[in-house]
């Protein structure tokens, strides 16, 4: 692994807490409905959907939208790039968490 | 003198604790732990009558009197009845989590459990071709019965809802089913009714463990 500090591997796209949030969510729940999105994440709809997109446009996610009886439905499930990225983030938030910890004991 | 510049960015720690508390209410959300209990125990309990009506098949009788006993109908009505079982139970979360807005993370343990069935199965099919089976084979078969494999499969349920009560559950419902159990009552009720106590008691526990984990369902 290289030497870099890890801020300098955090990709912008999901480094944020409420796209960090829909990524975990859909990975843990395997499909996500927009409306439980809506709800964990406490957002309005046009608030989500700003995030949705640019998740989808960076490859991240994959929504398909349907009906159920009347009501329209909009399901996000993460693509295999989707799940990598939030790998990577975790990985990356758990080393400078680290990191942190081991200059602050170092500096006392 | 050069400095380090670190993008104010969200707190790490913070962002980390929110990710896993969203993970764990996901979680939460899908979990339906009830139905495969409630599904299994009435699978258990509905085994008594059959061994009532079908009486087992006796063969390679001895001298002494021993013999080898097969509950064909039996047998049949568990490995039919544990495979429909267990597809009720992946409709039932499907429909549950759906409504909910999530999918489900069931597949794992609905297919682990016909897995076992298919393999306590062939286990039957092949040991009655072998005659008395040796100690090894038996401990094997045990494994391998019916109730038993139903708590083997209720170990990947609780680990795939990471839920530590479920673990201890299953545990408990494991060595209830392993332990042969003799209270005493049922001894006067005639040889096709000398499955029912033990039945009784292993889909008993399953009913109460629905119970317990319907009246916890979101904790």
């Amino acid at each position: 692994m290289s030497d870099s500090h890890p801020v300098t591997g955090l990709d912008d796209v999901v480094h944020q807490r409420v796209r960090l949030g829909i990524l975990t969510i859909a990975h843990e729940g395997r499909r996500v409905e927009f409306g439980f999105l809506r709800t964990e994440l406490d957002l309005s709809a046009g608030n989500l959907s700003k995030h949705l997109g640019v998740l989808e446009a960076a490859g991240l996610i994959l929504t398909e939208k349907g009906y159920e009886g009347r009501r329209g439905r909009t399901w996000i499930t993460l693509t295999a790039a989707g799940s990598t990225a939030l790998a990577e983030e975790i990985a990356r938030l758990k080393l400078l968490i680290t990191r942190v910890e081991t200059t602050g004991h170092s500096g006392a | 003198m050069t400095t380090d510049a670190v993008p104010a960015g969200p707190d790490p720690r913070r962002l980390l604790d929110d990710a896993r508390a969203l993970a764990r209410r996901v979680r939460l959300a899908q979990r339906v732990t009830w139905l495969p209990l409630l599904v299994l125990g009435l699978v258990t309990l509905g085994a008594i009558p059959v061994y009532r009506l079908f009486p087992p098949i006796l063969s390679d009788c001895a001298a002494d009197g021993t013999c080898t006993v097969f509950y064909r109908g039996a047998q049949i009505y568990w490995w039919t009845a544990l495979l429909l079982g267990y597809l009720v139970i992946a409709a039932g979360y499907l429909r549950v989590a759906r409504s909910r807005g999530l999918g489900a993370r069931v597949l794992p343990y609905v297919l682990t459990g016909i897995a076992l069935v298919l393999l306590s199965a062939a286990a039957t099919v092949l040991a009655l071709g072998l005659g008395e089976p040796s100690a090894a084979l038996h401990v094997v078969l045990r494994l391998l019965d019916p109730p038993t494999v139903i708590g083997l499969a209720l170990l990947a349920l609780a680990w795939l809802e990471r839920r530590a009560t479920l673990l201890v559950f299953a545990l408990g419902y494991l060595a209830v089913v392993l332990t042969p159990i003799n209270l005493g009552w049922g001894a006067g009720w005639g040889d096709e009714w000398g499955m029912a106590p033990q039945l009784a008691i292993n889909g008993g526990l399953l009913l109460l463990g629905s119970g317990f984990f319907a009246l916890r369902r979101f904790r």
